[in-house]
């Protein structure tokens, strides 16, 4: 199952070979809190979700590494398209769990004003975190187009499309690769072969040997990488961000790793992930391996874990809670950031649902009751 | 405090689920996360954690029972009181995010009035029953979301006040009853169904009312010459068929007050028809069935349809289609008594009348050899229109044209 042909750098026992990231020791403690935070939130997420006080939440239990590993090439000037498990790379890059919180309850903090599923986060700073789509690929062809226009203006900023090997059945997987190869767009594709789609396994995806070889009818390079070793994706991501920063155009980059977790929050993934798998998969977790590889550099050693943990928990537990008694967006989010200058039709609805209000009280969440 | 913990919908859109095993027990101290019950939904089986620190006191439901979403799974008490919306020591404010990107909020609401302090977060039914009970909402505590009141808070708050009166609406908790005892009728069936349609009339369309008084002496004795033809051919003639007749006429002239409000299409749909919804007195209640086509049909055959219904009603075998499609209703208070009232639109329609009884007054009858004091026969009706779909203006010049038509029936037949 550990499929050769893709790049590793951390073995097993955490040796990397005198391998050279390129990271100081406090930028790699930070890539370890940065996974074990990603951890943290997403458990923290499904117990909110299971008690009922947010509405859905979508695990990434496994892909910490990937995410991680990949936001770590990026700089603060570059562009995220992320996939909704992706929220590891914005925890990396320093979005506050708060913030992230106020997009899980809806609020009228959350930068989307509640008109986004909750996990689909949308961030300006301190990365461009581009407003996560739920409909498969359509975020590709748009990570293209926004390449094409830093390339237009002579700006050096480079972007990530992150999306699952499902996403590669997706009409946007084909015309956004298509044409970043014909304008070397200055994009990453990052295809998170996390072997499901929902219940469809990755092998009924593609009849291609792999999900990096497509790369080869679009005219740009594809690699394989160990998806559950920080240090490879950091490293095939990093030269890719390079060669299209460079001007040399796009690259398709296939992260091999395991969806650990349920599909989302409303999935049962035991009715259909081999238990055998499972295990298999759990022995080569992301973060288990960046820990043995932290302790051979003496930057880690037993209870740390429990010590970011407890931090971890304490921080977003509290965000949650601050979030959640947070009122919703105002009545008037409803009319904002579509038109300049609203037109007449819509002026009267606003006055309309405004005078309701007034009347009858702002429609408000509770017992599915109503008052409008 | 305690917090009633309800079965949330785990997946997207589950309706139930089946308790297949309780992790803890009453009395059993859990902390936040901590899982408390395993619950199989038709999409998974989840472990359904607690959602604050605290004591269960209470299971409400037993291993292979099935709760449906929303219903309550256990009870939590809680050292700390919720959390309450808009409570938040954020520094920045929701204002602020909300003015975010691009042009900002270009329409703003003009706050609501509000009394003195910030007004309660409370459900409609809340309010209206805390209005009922006379209940300070602000001194009740919300276990809605975000602290929202529920009705269940108010009764609750109630019944802790040790309050006297036993209302309709007391529920299942101890409250002192009176020394005679009372009766519980179940809220549903026709009784509810008539409470839907007034409450769907009362909160969709604006009631104006207008009320008239109409000289029916030549309409009297016009009735009692066609009660004795009527009564040839075996059918009852009341004064309704005359009624109906005028509306149709009058209806004639002011077509903007037939037909109904079509929401979705946000069209207002005029009958060139007339479907008169007859308001009907029956044993299980109000009921509105509807005679059609009044504007093609004679007094007689109206007073034979007008009674058939009757008898219909009586044995309780109207059929719901007949209770549908009217484009204009009449309600008949006349016969029990009252002067005037305010009759309630009968949803979608635009307007209603309602006919009131009939009574014996001294009036001003102006003759050749002027003004004389006479015995006349009087009878109020009264119009409500929905000023959303028509004016005011119109629902009058509608019952003028009405009392013009019922003084002098003999117009009925231009
Ligand atoms: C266009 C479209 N089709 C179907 C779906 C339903 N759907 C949501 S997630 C998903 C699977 C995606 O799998 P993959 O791309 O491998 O991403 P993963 O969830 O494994 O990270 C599907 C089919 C969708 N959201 N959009
Ligand atoms: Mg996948």
């Amino acid at each position: 199952m550990v499929d050769a042909a893709a790049l590793s750098v951390i073995g097993p026992d955490g040796d990397a070979g005198g391998h050279e990231c390129g990271l100081s020791d406090d930028q790699l403690l930070h890539c370890y809190r940065a996974m074990l935070r990603t951890r943290v939130f997403d458990e923290i997420c499904m117990k909110l979700q299971r008690s009922g006080r947010v509405g859905f939440s979508v695990p990434n239990l496994g892909i910490e590494g990937m995410q991680v590993g990949a936001a770590s090439a990026l700089e603060k000037t570059d562009w995220v398209f992320p996939s909704y498990r992706d929220f590891g790379m914005a925890l990396y890059h320093g979005v506050t769990p708060l913030r992230m919180m106020h997009n899980m309850f809806g609020n009228g903090l959350d930068s989307a004003k509640g008109r986004q599923m909750s996990v689909h986060f949308s961030f300006e700073e301190p990365i461009h975190f581009f407003s996560i789509s739920s409909p498969i690929g359509t975020h590709i062809p748009q990570a293209v187009g926004a390449a094409r226009a830093f390339q237009a203006r002579g700006e050096d900023h480079v972007c990530l499309a992150s999306f699952g090997d499902g996403g590669t059945s997706s009409l946007g997987f084909h015309s956004g690769l298509n044409f970043a190869g014909v304008w070397k767009a200055p994009v990453v594709f990052l295809c998170q072969n996390n072997g499901w789609a929902i219940s469809c396994p990755s092998s009924g995806q593609t009849a291609s040997e792999s999900f990096a070889i497509k790369a080869a009818a679009y005219g740009m390079p594809g690699v394989k990488v160990d998806g559950n070793d920080l240090l490879a994706v950091r490293e095939v991501v990093g030269e890719a961000v390079g060669r299209a920063r460079a001007g040399e155009g796009p690259t398709l980059v296939e992260a091999v790793t395991f969806r650990m977790g349920g599909h989302s929050s409303s999935d049962d993934p035991t009715r259909y992930v081999p238990a055998e798998e499972l295990e298999a998969w759990g022995e080569r977790d992301p973060i288990d391996r960046f820990e043995k590889y932290l302790a051979q550099r003496g930057l880690w050693s037993e209870g740390d874990e429990e010590h970011v943990r407890e931090d971890a928990l304490a921080e977003i537990d509290a965000a949650a809670k601050e979030a959640g008694a947070q009122a919703p967006p105002g009545l008037e989010t409803i009319f904002s950031d579509v038109y300049e200058t609203l037109p007449d039709h819509l002026r009267a609805q606003g006055e309309a649902v405004f005078d309701l209000s007034r009347r009858k009280g702002e429609a408000a969440a509770g017992g599915g009751e109503f008052p409008l | 405090m305690a917090i009633e913990f309800k079965l949330p919908d785990v997946g997207e859109g589950v309706a139930e689920g089946e308790v297949v095993q309780w992790l803890v027990g009453a009395g059993d101290a859990v902390e936040e996360h901590q899982s408390v019950v395993e619950v199989m939904t038709d999409k998974a089986t989840v472990e359904i954690p607690s959602p604050a620190t605290g004591v269960i006191t209470a299971l409400h439901a037993e291993a292979g029972d099935v709760v449906e979403v929303g219903g309550v799974l256990f009870t939590l008490e809680t050292a700390d009181a919720p959390a309450v919306a808009g409570a938040a020591s954020s520094t920045e404010t929701a204002a602020q995010a909300a003015g975010g990107t691009g042009s900002g909020a270009v329409l703003t609401p003009t706050p609501p009035p509000k009394p003195v302090g910030a007004k309660a977060l409370a459900t409609p039914s809340a309010r209206r029953v805390a209005r009922e009970l006379d209940i300070e909402l602000s001194e009740v505590a919300g276990t809605g979301r975000n602290g929202v009141i529920r009705r269940c808070d108010v009764e609750a708050a109630h019944g802790a006040g040790g309050a006297s009166t036993v209302g309709a609406h007391a529920s299942t908790m101890d409250v002192p009853t009176g020394a005679g005892g009372e009766t519980r009728v179940p809220f549903r069936g026709v009784r509810r169904k008539i409470s839907e349609a007034m409450v769907r009339s009362r909160d969709s369309a604006v009631h104006f009312t207008v009320v008239e008084e109409v000289d029916v002496t030549e309409l009297v004795a016009l009735r009692e010459r066609a009660k004795a033809v009527g009564a040839e051919q075996g059918v009852k003639v009341t004064y309704m068929p005359f009624i109906m007749k005028a509306v149709a006429k009058a209806l004639e002239r002011f077509p903007q007050l037939n037909g109904r409000l079509d929401e979705q299409a946000g069209e207002i749909v005029r009958c060139h028809y007339v479907n008169l919804g007859i308001a009907t007195d029956t044993d299980t209640g109000l009921l509105v069935p509807v005679i059609e086509g009044v504007e093609r049909k004679g007094v007689l055959a109206l007073a034979g349809e007008l009674a058939q219904l009757a008898q219909s009603a009586r044995t309780g075998r109207i059929s719901p289609e007949r209770l549908k499609g009217s484009t204009f209703s009449i309600t008949n208070a006349g016969n029990i008594g009252g002067i005037h009232a305010t009759p309630i639109i009968n949803h979608p329609d635009i307007a209603i009348l309602g006919v009131h009884r009939i009574m014996k007054r001294p009036g001003v009858v102006e003759g050749p050899e002027g003004d004389r004091i006479e015995v006349r026969q009087y009878m109020n009706f009264s119009t409500s229109v929905d000023h959303r779909l028509a004016d005011g203006a119109d629902g009058v010049r509608f019952l003028v044209a009405l009392k013009e038509l019922l003084e002098c029936p003999g117009l009925l037949a231009l």
